[in-house]
């Protein structure tokens, strides 16, 4: 099950670079945008990270969904005699592989531009959890939204409200991790109990919502 | 001051007073709606027995599994 | 009675969704007295409770010593955003999962409907805020933790009714994807009050704004007042809203029926 969406994954390779593409554009466009050459950029940077993150995350879910959809390779799996939920962590795994990938790689971007050091174990624990609180929700999402036009242009609107808490917790915990005074609260748990909400409820309703 | 309360009070008074006669205006003319779909619906139904006595097979997704019947006038 | 088959979910058990399906009758057995009141007491009683609301708040409630008249405003604000919002977008989420459990589409358009009042009564919270906080604090909006979450939760429930209205009124497929939106957007609340309350308790608030601290006694009961008021007005609102909506289901489905006649 898990090789066939890493095989869908990697034949759709092209989409999975362009999201990477977009991302470190947007990490020039936040540069430009509030010159983060001139100013202290380490207060800044768990901000630039996560929204970077976030948008590309739904960029990507979306769009490999698209592909699936258009190629109707989503509609056979479904045929398919395999639980839903096992679907549902297929392709949560396979998105999630992906995205901490480009999301690593966009952190050694960032180490380079920023001359900070970000790839120390904490952080990429922080990225690794919050990723999978935005991955588990967009794949829930993405199969939303009947119209398939509208679906690429709603699922930001409807995805975003949700992830406050996770772009709130994973901001904090980011700057924890790179030691910036964000304050006591418990944000590494705060952003685990997230992950665990938006994987179980995923799987919890992901039945429901691809269900004929 | 409280002169002045007596003004606010007699605005909010009479703002709701209108709020609540349009809803309660509202609520008729739904009523009188949900009368009228109710004899539409018998309506159709009649139609429907009428115009296509032989047993057909519709199109809608809530097909029982059991032959396509006919809507009979007393269903809700 | 309902108009669309029931297919049981292939991945729930049966039992539970049967377990589910008897609770959620017994518990509409139950309203049912109360149900069908609600063309005759609930309006009465609204009235009522609003005038009722309108007296204590802006003659019998005593004037704030600091704040002035303005802070009569708490009386819409603080009702609104509790009764009016989360109390709708509760019935929504729930009506979202009944709609879930029985398939039945009239379930969908009572969520619509509350929803639609939920969105209403936010507005109406987040421009008493406003209007409110212009005199007192000088500006229109502070982040303060609780106008925040309000404003997340008016975006999450906008964001639902958009992309409801997307597909027609009868579409179960549609409704079944929005009633899982709205159901997880609810379950999401605690976390963004707890994240958006963390964030905006890091920075000393130029204003630390508790409209609830030691409320005097007679406050309190027009307050109490409100709440009801507010509570009965969002319901009959909900209720007109949704019985208007099942009608245009029901108009719909007529349609659908005569088109299938037209001659090819």
């Amino acid at each position: 099950m898990f090789r066939k969406d890493f095989q869908l994954a990697w034949r759709d390779r092209t989409g999975w670079l362009s999201a990477f593409a977009f991302a470190a554009i947007s990490i020039l466009v936040y540069s430009f945008a509030f010159d983060l050459a001139a100013t202290d950029v380490r207060p800044l940077l768990p901000g630039v990270l996560w929204t970077t993150f976030l948008f590309v995350g739904i960029f990507a879910n979306g769009q490999s969904f698209q592909r699936e959809a258009d190629a109707g390779t989503f509609d056979a799996m479904m045929i398919a005699p395999v639980s839903p939920s096992t679907i549902f962590f297929g392709k949560v795994i396979t998105n999630l592989v992906a995205l901490v990938l480009i999301e690593l790689a966009l952190l050694v971007l960032a180490t380079m531009l920023f001359d900070t050091v970000l790839l120390t174990a904490e952080l990429i624990l922080v990225v690794a959890i919050g990723t999978t609180g935005y991955v588990s929700l967009t794949t829930l999402l993405s199969t939303l939204g009947s119209r398939a036009r509208a679906r690429a242009v709603l699922l930001p609107v409807l995805a975003l409200p949700l992830l406050v808490p996770l772009l709130i917790a994973g901001v904090r915990a980011t700057g924890v991790a790179l030691d910036e005074p964000v304050g006591s609260a418990p944000w590494m748990l705060l952003l685990s109990m997230f992950a665990l909400w938006a994987t179980v409820g995923g799987a919890l309703l992901f039945p429901l919502a691809v269900e004929r | 001051m409280d002169g002045e309360l007596e003004f606010l009070f007699a605005g909010f008074a009479v703002v709701w007073a209108g709020l609540f006669v349009y809803l309660v205006l509202l609520q008729m003319r739904l009523r009188n709606l949900h009368e009228e779909v109710e004899t539409l619906e018998e309506r159709l139904a009649e139609y429907e027995a009428s115009a296509d006595p032989a047993p057909s097979v519709t199109v809608t997704p809530a097909t029982n599994s059991e032959a396509a019947t006919v809507r009979s006038p007393s269903d809700p | 009675m309902s108009a669309v088959a029931t297919q049981t979910p292939e991945n729930c058990p049966a039992a539970l969704t049967s377990v589910l399906r008897g609770i959620l009758a017994l518990f509409l057995w139950a309203t049912l007295p109360l149900y069908n009141a609600r063309w005759t007491l609930l309006p009465a009683l609204t009235g009522v409770a609003m005038m009722a609301m309108l007296v204590g708040a802006v003659i019998a409630a005593p004037r704030e010593v600091i704040e002035g008249d303005v802070q009569r405003l708490m009386y819409i604000h603080v009702p609104s955003a509790s009764a009016g919002t989360y109390f709708a977008f509760l019935i929504a989420a729930a009506s979202s999962a009944a709609f879930l459990i029985s398939r039945d589409i009239r379930w969908d358009a009572v969520a619509r409907s509350a929803a639609t009042v939920g969105v209403l009564f936010t507005v109406i919270t987040l421009a008493t805020g406003a209007i409110w906080g212009k005199p007192i604090w000088g500006v229109y909006w502070t982040w303060d933790a609780r106008l925040t979450s309000t404003l997340v939760l008016l975006l999450i429930y906008t964001a639902y009714l958009l992309a409801r209205s997307v597909a027609g009124p009868n579409d179960e497929q549609a409704a079944r994807y929005s009633a899982i939106f709205a159901l997880i957007g609810f379950l999401d609340i605690p976390l963004i009050h707890f994240s958006v309350d963390w964030w905006r308790t890091l920075h000393p608030q130029r204003i630390i704004f508790d409209p609830r601290p030691a409320v005097p006694g007679e406050m309190l009961l027009v307050l109490l007042i409100a709440f009801i008021a507010i509570t009965l007005l969002m319901l009959w609102l909900v209720a007109l809203r949704s019985d208007t909506e099942q009608l245009v289901q029901r108009t719909d489905r007529m349609r659908a029926r005569l088109d299938q006649r037209e001659p090819a």
